[in-house]
């Protein structure tokens, strides 16, 4: 990995507590391919039980590939996206 | 869409204008936010995401459901010298507290011989197209446009809603800030592809009365706002070189921009998602009419038919302007 | 479902829009529609349905028009926060208190033509605050007009509790400023309603005048179907959902020997008494209707 680490975006990192809804669904990504983001920075939000998650970065660093796009519908545990970091 | 380099950040509209009330109210203490669920409930359609977390419900009020009461008093609370935003749920509301909005809120400074100044921001929920029915779906834009005193500004992108927005809070004058649901990025009312834009994290502001070229070309011109601007952007796929104007205010009204337009396709298209009769299509027509006869060949106009919005979903689609309406008209323009 | 799924979309589906149940508030309007004739006039605010069926609205046409079908009580151009039928005297509407002055309206004229007809304006606790109630009040009070006002009180404005927006927490005071009956039920019983409302009918019906009641409900769901709620404690939540005027009644009902074969045939007759099938239904709501444009005007002519 070229002195780089890989960290995926893990959906169960952040899914809410009291949710008990199978149905999820990726609302908006507020990065692309190749961003660039710090830690905490909201990257997108996914909806659970018409509830908007927001999902922060864990780890500055670049955001390469995007795994779930827009409208894709996953289950906790998926990853959505996976951001390299030095 | 790529990203610009130097714009890692997307947003969308709604993120995008509490971004910026955030940022404003930081800077001015006297800067308040009043409205019906906006505090514990961040606002119906998001648009005060996050404040009362920061700000705490003293600066983000939930009000009593007393239009009449709480804008009136924005507007008196603005008179003294704070700068408070007042939010109108639904546009279609606005009748409850007219009163005060047209009759003191827009006109004080002139009655009183400039000698108070309303400087306030009452938002709005515009728009429809999710079977609301005809008393939350309206748009509304031509009539405070046609009431004096108030600028009226309506955004159709993120990077468009933070500049009006800092230019709309930052204004000595009353501002009719209307922000379309169905551009607000909300997860249960599912946004079409163009308000959700990178935007830059520093503060800028879009003046009034500049229209923005959305899209450039050289045979048909479409003028149009709101969610109309990514309705007509798909029209002009259709083949027909076609150039988009998104008005971004109706007041002031950015006259040249359009009329520059004209002047190179000869044929303008207005698309308004308010009705038909006494409103944006027709005044937009005549002011170019006015000053720029000699330069247009073929005009049409596609809005709301003079009805209100009825509820069921193929009623409400016919009459509310979509993309092929619009390619119609511009196919108009040439026969 | 159209557009996203599995997410939840408010203009997909076949019921679209804002959609508020009413479940929790059977009580107040049972309770009051049960004193009135088809004449009487109700009008309803947004969360409408309870109300419309104790008022004896045509449960046929009424879900077609749920469904936006031209055969429904509006031809689909309402929809199911706009229900007219004026066969027996019902309209709703939702915007806060706009039922109040029509209400008034239809008092006035029954007592300029000396009819013993009722008016009665539902409204939420959440719309206490707003002008065209107040001014109603005051209208109906000084002209003693046969009108009702009826505030199903559930503690929520959408997200905004009663004791946070409005003053004072019993919203039947307000009579005492237009020097008029007030009275408030404080708990979700339908009979405790039943009684009250028997007072306020009767009062109007025998010409003397208007009566403010307040009667304690539930919202037992969301503010509109989608709404996540996310301001209210799981704990009202659950509070509310456990208190159901229906149940009530049963437990009520079973103290007087009806057994739960009886209790069982009664719940069933409301769902049989609305046929489905293919003019109620959502199916082939696919074409604009014919009427689309037309009857933005009555269809009368002007007087000769």
């Amino acid at each position: 990995m070229n002195g780089t680490d890989r960290v995926s975006i893990d959906t169960a990192d952040v899914w809410p507590e009291d949710a008990e809804d199978d149905e999820r669904l990726v609302v908006n990504w507020f990065v692309s391919k190749g961003s660039q983001v710090e830690a905490g920075n909201s990257i997108c939000e996914f909806q659970v039980e018409r509830v908007d998650v927001d999902v922060p970065s864990p780890v500055a660093g670049t955001i390469d590939p995007i795994v779930l796009e827009e409208n894709a519908a996953f289950e906790r545990g998926d990853t959505l996206a996976y951001i390299s970091h030095e | 869409m790529a990203v610009p380099a130097d714009l890692d950040r997307t947003m969308t509209m709604s993120g995008a204008m509490v971004e910026v009330i955030a940022t404003e109210m930081r800077a001015d203490e006297e800067m308040f936010y009043m409205g019906e669920d906006v505090a514990d409930c961040d606002g119906i359609f998001d648009s005060t995401e996050g404040l009362r977390e920061e700000f705490g419900r003293d600066r983000i009020m939930d009000v009593p459901i007393s239009e009449t009461a709480y804008i009136g008093a924005a507007v008196s609370a603005a008179q003294e010298g704070m700068r408070p935003i007042a939010e109108l749920m639904f546009v279609d509301f606005f009748g409850v507290s007219m009163d005060q909005i047209y009759n003191q809120m827009a006109k004080n400074t002139y009655m009183s011989g400039a000698s108070v100044s309303v400087p306030m921001v009452l938002t709005a929920a515009v728009g429809g197209t999710y079977n609301d029915a005809a008393q939350h779906s309206q748009a509304l834009y031509g009539t405070f446009a046609h009431l004096p005193g108030m600028k009226v500004v309506v955004p159709s992108t993120a990077y468009d809603a933070k500049g009006l927005m800092h230019n709309a809070i930052r204004d000595d004058d009353p501002v009719v800030y209307l922000f379309h649901k169905r551009l607000m990025g909300i997860g249960w009312l599912p946004a079409p592809d163009g308000p959700k834009t990178g935007v830059p994290e520093e503060s800028y502001t879009i003046p009034f009365g500049s229209a923005d070229v959305k899209r450039e070309g050289a045979d048909v011109t479409v003028v149009t706002l709101g969610l109309h601007v990514h309705r007509a952007l798909e029209a002009a796929e259709d083949g027909v070189d076609v150039e988009v104007i998104d008005l971004r205010s109706l007041v002031p009204f950015d006259e040249e921009t359009v009329l520059e337009s004209v002047r190179k396709t000869g044929k303008l298209v207005v698309v308004d998602e308010d009705y038909r009769s006494f409103g944006v299509t027709g005044e937009v027509i005549s002011r170019i009419v006015e000053n720029g006869l000699g330069d247009l060949d073929s005009v049409e106009r596609v809005a709301v038919p003079d009805v209100p919005i009825p509820y069921s979903r193929p009623m409400e689609n016919e009459i509310v302007p979509d993309s092929d309406d619009i390619i119609d008209s511009i196919h108009n323009t040439n026969s | 479902m159209e557009g996203k799924t599995p997410g939840f979309d408010i203009g997909a589906g076949q019921i679209p829009g804002e959609l508020h149940l009413a479940a929790g508030q059977e009580a107040a309007a049972v309770g009051v529609c049960h004193h009135l004739r088809d004449y009487d006039t109700v009008t309803a605010p947004h969360r409408l349905h309870h109300i419309a069926i104790a008022k004896g609205v045509d449960l046929n046409r009424m879900t077609a028009e749920i469904f936006g079908r031209e055969t429904g009580l509006c031809s689909g151009k309402g929809g199911h926060m706009h229900i007219f039928d004026m066969d027996v005297g019902f309209a709703a509407s939702e915007i806060m208190t706009e039922g109040c002055p029509p209400a008034v309206g239809a008092a006035l004229t029954a007592k300029k033509r000396n009819e013993d007809n009722v008016a009665v304006a539902y409204i939420g606790e959440g719309a206490l605050d707003q002008g065209a109630f107040l001014e109603s009040l005051n209208f109906a009070s000084v002209h003693d007009l046969p009108v009702v006002f009826v505030v199903e009180d559930n503690d929520w404005a959408i997200s905004m509790p009663k004791d946070r927006i409005t003053a004072p927490r019993d919203g039947s005071k307000r009579a005492d400023g237009f020097d008029m009956t007030g009275d408030r039920v404080d708990h979700d019983d339908v009979v405790a309603v039943y009684e009250a409302a028997g007072e306020a009918v009767g009062r109007a019906r025998d010409g003397n005048g208007p009566t403010l009641l307040e009667v304690q409900v539930h919202r037992r769901m969301c503010h509109f179907m989608g709404d996540p709620q996310t301001y209210r404690s799981k704990g009202d939540q659950t509070a509310h959902r456990k208190r159901d005027s229906i149940e009530r009644l049963a437990e009520d009902l079973r103290a007087f020997d009806i057994g739960d074969e009886e209790l069982e045939a009664l719940r069933d007759r409301g769902p049989r008494s609305c046929q489905g099938g293919d003019r109620v239904g959502p199916k082939n709501n696919r074409s604009p209707s014919r009427r689309l444009l037309t009857r933005t005007c009555s269809p009368t002519h002007p007087r000769e």
